[in-house]
C-alpha cells in the first residue's frame, strides 16, 4: 500500500507522482546459528584472521587468557587456514567447513574487522 | 570477518566476531545481508593500531574477552527481519516535493533531488534493453539484493539518466555484479570510488564529452550515469553511510570518462576496451576503484629525457599504502591507472613509443627502494607479517622482489608492465596527464561489453522523436 503524500499548496506546480521501490528483493532468508557451546572448557577453537590490524597480538591474548580460565582449550593457530581477507578470501573461507572437520574444530573466532 | 563468521556458523562452528567499536553498526547492517542478523560480535574498544601494547591487552582483557565467551557459550536472540515492500509496488504517491522527502527519508536518494520513478519513464528504460525486467545479473552483497534489469531501470531514472542509457546501466551492474571486481569492499575505510570508463562508438553517438574537463560535471551522460553508479550501490548493494558504507572520508562519485578514440587512431594505440580483451570498436564499459589521484601538470620537454621520468616519478608519488594490494593484502592486484592528454600521448608516440613500450617503462622506472617499500607496509600501516625476501623465497612474489638483499634495490610498484592501465582523454591541446592510485583487490578493473539491442538505430530514432 502506497503512503500518500499531501499537496502543500493549490497553486503548487508540483504534479502528482506513483514512483515505484528502487531496492529490490534480499535473496538471502534468515538462517539459524549454530549451537552454542556449554562450555569452552576441553574445546578446540580455531583463529581465523584478515592480517590486519594487530590481530595476531589480539589472538596470543585472548589465548593466554581463555586458557587460564577454561582448563583444556585449544587452539589452532591463523596460519593454518591463511588470510580470511586476502586475494584467496573465497578460496580461503570456502574451505573453512572442510578444515574444521579434518581440525575437530569445536568454535572460532574471527578478526579484525577494524 | 563476518562472511567467514556466517561460514562457521552455517557449518555448524559456533562463532565470535571481533569489531572494534567504531565498526559496531556496520557488523550490524552486513549481518542482515547475510541472513544472520543476530550473529554474535565481541567489542574490541577503540581502535587496535594506536594503542601501546599495555592498552591493547587491557581492553581486550576487560572487555573483548568477556564478548567472546559470551558469544560461543550464549543462545543470542531470535533473528527476524523487517518487512519490506515487492519489487513492483509504488512505494509513495505526492508531488515532486513530497516524493523526494519521501525517498530521502527512506534513505533511498544521495541528498540531491531524484526524477521520480513512474511506470511511464522506468518502462520507457526497459524499452531500450533486450533483457527480462525481472532478469536478475546476481546478487549484491552486502544487502543480498537481486540486481535486477527493472531495479536497473528504477535506479537510471532517478539518477537523471535518459532511456538509451539503459543499455550502458545494464553493463555497468553486470560488471558491479562480476566476482573479479569485489563489490562487497566497497564501503571499507578508505572510501575509495569507482571510475567508469567508457569505449566505443557509443561515446559519439550518445553525446559523451570524451575532451576537455572530462571528469568534471556538466554533461548529462557522463554526470547521470556517474550518479547512477552510486545511487545503484546504495539502493540495490546497500552502501549506505554510517551503515555499510564505513568510508572515513570518501568522496562524490565520479562522473564516466570516455576515451579519446579519434586520436588512438591517429598515433595507433589501442583502447582500454582493447586492452582489457574486447574487440577494437566495441562498446565497452571499464569499472575499477581509486582511493585517489592526482593531476601532472606541465609535463614538457624531451620524451625520454623529461616526459617519461615525470611521468613515473607522479605515479610512484600516488601510491603508498596501496603497496599492500601489490604485495600482502593482494597478491599482484595493484593496477594504477595514467590518463595521458591527446597531446601528451602523440607526443610519446611521435618518439616512437607504444602503450606497451610505454607500461614497461613504468614498470621498470616507477620503483621504490625495498627498504621503503616495506617500511610503508610494516613499520607505518602496522601490518607486520610481510617482508618481500621471505615472500619471494617461498615464491608467493615475483623473484625481482628480491634480486639481492641490498636494501636499497629498487622493486617495482605491480607485478608486471601490463598491469599499467593507460587511458587517452581529457583536454586535447593541454600537456597535463593524471594518475589514480588503484584499491586492488577491493575493486579489481573489471570490463565488459555493451549489448544494443537488435533494432538499437530504431529504438534510438523513436525516442529521439519524442523528445
Amino acid at each position: 500500500m502506497a503512503v500518500r503524500g499531501f499537496q502543500t499548496s493549490e497553486t503548487d506546480n508540483d504534479g502528482h507522482y506513483e514512483v515505484f521501490w528502487p531496492r529490490s528483493q534480499r535473496q538471502s532468508k534468515i538462517r539459524p546459528l549454530a549451537r552454542r557451546l556449554d562450555t569452552l572448557a576441553g574445546k578446540k577453537i580455531a583463529f581465523l584472521w584478515d592480517f590486519l590490524f594487530r590481530g595476531d597480538e589480539v589472538f596470543a591474548v585472548l589465548e593466554e587468557e581463555l586458557k587460564a580460565r577454561f582448563p583444556g582449550t585449544s587452539f589452532v593457530n591463523w596460519r593454518e587456514f591463511g588470510n580470511t581477507h586476502g586475494t584467496d578470501e573465497r578460496k580461503v573461507v570456502a574451505a573453512l567447513p572442510e578444515r574444521f572437520q579434518e581440525l575437530g574444530v569445536d568454535a572460532a573466532i574471527s578478526g579484525m574487522g577494524c | 570477518m563476518l562472511r567467514a563468521s556466517a561460514v562457521c556458523e552455517k557449518a555448524g562452528v559456533p562463532s565470535s566476531t571481533l569489531v572494534c567499536e567504531g565498526f559496531l553498526r556496520q557488523a550490524a547492517a552486513a549481518s542482515v545481508g547475510l541472513g544472520m542478523p543476530n550473529i554474535p560480535v565481541a567489542r574490541v574498544p577503540g581502535h587496535t593500531n594506536v594503542q601501546t601494547k599495555e592498552e591493547l591487552r587491557r581492553n581486550i582483557l576487560d572487555v573483548t574477552v568477556n564478548h567472546v565467551i559470551e558469544n560461543l557459550t550464549r543462545v543470542p536472540a531470535a533473528a527476524t527481519r523487517q518487512d519490506e515492500p515487492s519489487a513492483r509496488d509504488i512505494v509513495y504517491e505526492g508531488g515532486f516535493d513530497a516524493v523526494n522527502q519521501f525517498f530521502y527519508e527512506n534513505e533511498w536518494s544521495d541528498g540531491l533531488p531524484i526524477v521520480p520513478p513512474t511506470r511511464q519513464k522506468i518502462e520507457a528504460f526497459l524499452r531500450c534493453t533486450g533483457r527480462a525486467a525481472d532478469e536478475s545479473l546476481g546478487i549484491l552483497l552486502p544487502d543480498s539484493r537481486a540486481a535486477s534489469i527493472w531495479s536497473i531501470a528504477v535506479n537510471g531514472v532517478m539518477a537523471g539518466c535518459r532511456p538509451e542509457y539503459m543499455p550502458l546501466l545494464v553493463a555497468l551492474v553486470e560488471a558491479m555484479a562480476d566476482p573479479h571486481y569485489g563489490i562487497e569492499h566497497s564501503g571499507n575505510t578508505p572510501g575509495g570510488e569507482t571510475l567508469i570508463i567508457l569505449n566505443g562508438p557509443i561515446i559519439k553517438e550518445l553525446g559523451f564529452n570524451y575532451t576537455q574537463g572530462v571528469m568534471r560535471d556538466g554533461f548529462l551522460p557522463n554526470t547521470s550515469i556517474g550518479r547512477f553508479w552510486r545511487l545503484y550501490l546504495r539502493n540495490v548493494a546497500g552502501f549506505v553511510l554510517h551503515k555499510n558504507d564505513k568510508a572515513t572520508y570518501g568522496n562524490t562519485w565520479r562522473v564516466v570518462v570516455a576515451e579519446n578514440e579519434e586520436v588512438l587512431t591517429q598515433i595507433g594505440w589501442q583502447s582500454l576496451g582493447v586492452d582489457m580483451g574486447h574487440a577494437a570498436g566495441q562498446n565497452t564499459v571499464t569499472i575499477a576503484r581509486y582511493t585517489g589521484g592526482n593531476v601532472i601538470v606541465s609535463v614538457s620537454g624531451g620524451v625520454r629525457e623529461q616526459i617519461l621520468p615525470y611521468i613515473a616519478d607522479a605515479v610512484v608519488r600516488q601510491i603508498s599504502w596501496q603497496l599492500m594490494f601489490a604485495v600482502g593484502q593482494g597478491m599482484g592486484k595493484l593496477r594504477p591507472l595514467v590518463l595521458l592528454t591527446p597531446i601528451l600521448a602523440e607526443t610519446i608516440a611521435k618518439a616512437g613509443l607504444s602503450k606497451a613500450d610505454l607500461k614497461q617503462y613504468l614498470f621498470e622506472h616507477a620503483r621504490l627502494p625495498a627498504s621503503q617499500f616495506e617500511r610503508i607496509l610494516r613499520d607505518w600501516t602496522l601490518k607486520p607479517t610481510w617482508d618481500l625476501a621471505a615472500e619471494a623465497r617461498l615464491g608467493k612474489i615475483p623473484g625481482i622482489y628480491h634480486e639481492s638483499d641490498d636494501p636499497d634495490r629498487m622493486v617495482p610498484l605491480v607485478w608486471k608492465p601490463d598491469d599499467y592501465m593507460i587511458a587517452v582523454t581529457g583536454d586535447p591541446l593541454r600537456n597535463n596527464a593524471y594518475v589514480f592510485a588503484h584499491n586492488g583487490l577491493r575493486g579489481y578493473p573489471v570490463s565488459k561489453p555493451v549489448r544494443l539491442p537488435k533494432d538499437w538505430d530504431r529504438r534510438l530514432a523513436v525516442l529521439r522523436a519524442s523528445t
